[in-house]
């Protein structure tokens, strides 16, 4: 299947300078800049790119806004700090076509008339980080960033930021933190870093996937990447699949195509032929969906009515015998975990949910237990600086829907009727 | 009747001190030799802000911005003195989620 980012849908091989250039890298710069930033963020607008670090908000959108901004100077950080269980899509991206991604920081600089980039990522990411220094090192000897880029008027710096390697520092406000020598602790919004980011100056904060579509919408246009995918979720996303399938990998698929061909085509269906019991198909935070879900196509709007999110794309597929009252609770515990202890009612929610959540697991509670789940999250919603405290509802409440005699037999007997 | 003392021991409420107000709790249950009274800690009550809280259960008494010398008045109410009403500031909505929780035996 064709893709955007990976021509052939799946990561080929690392792609050095020549092999990018080979293949018309860094022309889109050099098209760029003959044409005005307007220019690009037209184009980025006219695309209908969406977010792929889980918001799926426009990206030209976003990027106009800080545009806009009269504030001096812009910044533009690319967010590599993915730590979301699963998903691997950012590091392979980084790894193995680090010019495409960096084209695309060095675009989305022009567009907003940024003259500083920071490459914010995950410090474990070792391979991911040499090969970005690497190509860093080759577009600045080839003038496609520093001082006067290409001789056009453009200056651009580019520098490098750890990322500490835990889910809430892939948080925009957070990483906006790290940036500025504090904790990986998320800022109370609004403002929001489009009009007030770094240094409270105007700052597009971008996913790395999100970015790396910016090379080929300025070369071959806004028309040509609605050609992919659907009229609300234009282009492609690139899915990861884990140990739960024959062939674990990333897949760049169009939005739209249905989850039985990541499913089949790609995943080469579930391991060991299990039968399905139930499906995630946006990571953690996501919905849990039934089998019979499996013509859904996977899109924003499709997932979304269907009652779940895409997110960053990592799908799980549950089979029979994986408990969903032990899988509920290990995402709770998750986001126990990964909660920065910065506010109250996040810490209390995501406690109290670890806590009822195994005296269902271990059984010979209150019946009255199970109706304390979406109090706790009812009561929560939308009181955390960042949407961590938003997170737990839905896999939990869904998994409650679809599988309440799991959770009732737990709550009886302390076992699983399906292990 | 039995009664259970429940100090949240969570950030706010630490930083605090809700850990000297449990061990000076603990200790004066143990001189006036209450042995109804159990002191026993809590993950959080989700009123962080209100902290150090202190929750008698079942008596469904919730007691806010503890300070040590409150102490001697939460003692004497667990000797079946009056309620500590200055200590009682916690919205009802909360007090009813938590109450809630405690009556499932989330402990």
């Amino acid at each position: 299947m064709d893709g955007i980012i990976f021509p052939s849908g799946v990561v080929a091989s690392k792609q050095g300078l020549k092999e990018y250039l080979a293949h018309g890298g860094y022309g889109a710069l050099e098209k760029a800049l003959k044409g005005s930033p307007e220019a690009v963020l037209k184009e980025v607008s006219d695309s209908g790119l969406r977010g792929h670090g889980g918001a799926g908000f426009p990206t030209g959108k976003k990027m106009a806004i800080t545009a806009e901004c009269t504030e001096q100077p812009h910044y533009v950080v690319l967010n590599g700090g993915e730590d979301e269980p699963g998903s691997k899509k950012d590091r392979l991206l980084m790894e193995n076509a680090p010019h495409l991604v960096l084209e695309g920081v060095i675009l989305a600089a022009y567009a907003v008339q940024a003259p500083k980039a920071y490459l914010y990522i995950n410090q474990n990411y070792k391979a991911a980080t040499e090969s970005m220094l690497g190509a860093m090192a080759e577009a600045k000897k080839a003038d496609y960033w520093g001082e006067k880029v290409l001789g056009s008027k453009f200056n651009l710096e580019i520098l490098h930021q750890p990322a500490p390697p835990n889910y809430v520092a892939g948080e925009d406000t957070a990483a906006l933190e790290v940036l500025e020598g504090k904790e990986p602790k998320p800022r109370e919004k609004p403002p929001f870093p489009a009009t007030a980011g770094l240094s409270g100056k105007p700052t597009a904060v971008n996913n790395v996937e999100t970015l790396a579509n910016l090379p080929q919408i300025v070369t071959k246009g806004a028309q040509w990447y609605r050609g992919f995918g659907t009229a609300d979720s234009p282009g492609t996303m690139i899915f990861s699949l884990n140990e739960d399938v024959e062939r674990p990998g990333i897949y760049e698929l169009p939005f739209g195509v249905p989850l039985r061909t990541l499913l089949e085509e790609c995943g080469g269906g579930i391991k060991g032929q299990k039968s399905l019991k139930a499906i995630q198909p946006g990571g953690p935070s996501s919905a849990f969906l039934l089998p019979e879900k499996l013509d859904l196509p996977l899109d924003h709007q499709s997932v979304r009515e269907a009652g779940s999110s895409i997110g960053c794309g990592v799908v799980r597929f549950l089979t029979d015998g994986q408990c969903i009252v032990e899988e509920t609770l290990k995402i709770a515990e998750f986001f126990s975990r990964e909660s920065c202890d910065q506010c109250p009612a996040c810490r209390m929610e995501t406690n109290m949910l670890v806590t009822i959540l195994k005296k269902v697991q271990q059984g010979g509670g209150q019946e009255a237990l199970l109706d304390q789940l979406s109090k706790v999250i009812a009561f929560n919603k939308g009181k955390g600086f960042c949407n961590l405290i938003n997170m737990p509802g839905p896999p939990i409440e869904s998994a409650f829907k679809l599988f309440p005699d799991d959770f009732q037999a737990h709550l009886t007997t302390g076992r699983c009727p399906t292990a | 009747m039995k009664c259970i003392c429940l100090v949240c021991q969570n950030i706010d409420c630490k930083s605090r001190g809700s850990e000297e107000i449990m061990k000076e709790l603990e200790k004066q249950v143990g001189e006036k030799d209450l042995k109804d009274v159990e002191v026993k800690s809590y993950m959080c009550f989700g009123a962080c802000q209100e902290g150090p809280n202190i929750v008698l259960y079942p008596q469904k008494s919730w007691y806010a911005g503890v300070k040590k010398e409150d102490v001697n008045d939460i003692v004497a109410h667990l000797s079946g003195g009056p309620d500590v009403k200055r200590l009682d500031k916690i919205d009802s909505s909360l007090k009813d989620l938590i109450y809630q929780l405690l009556d499932t035996g989330v402990f």
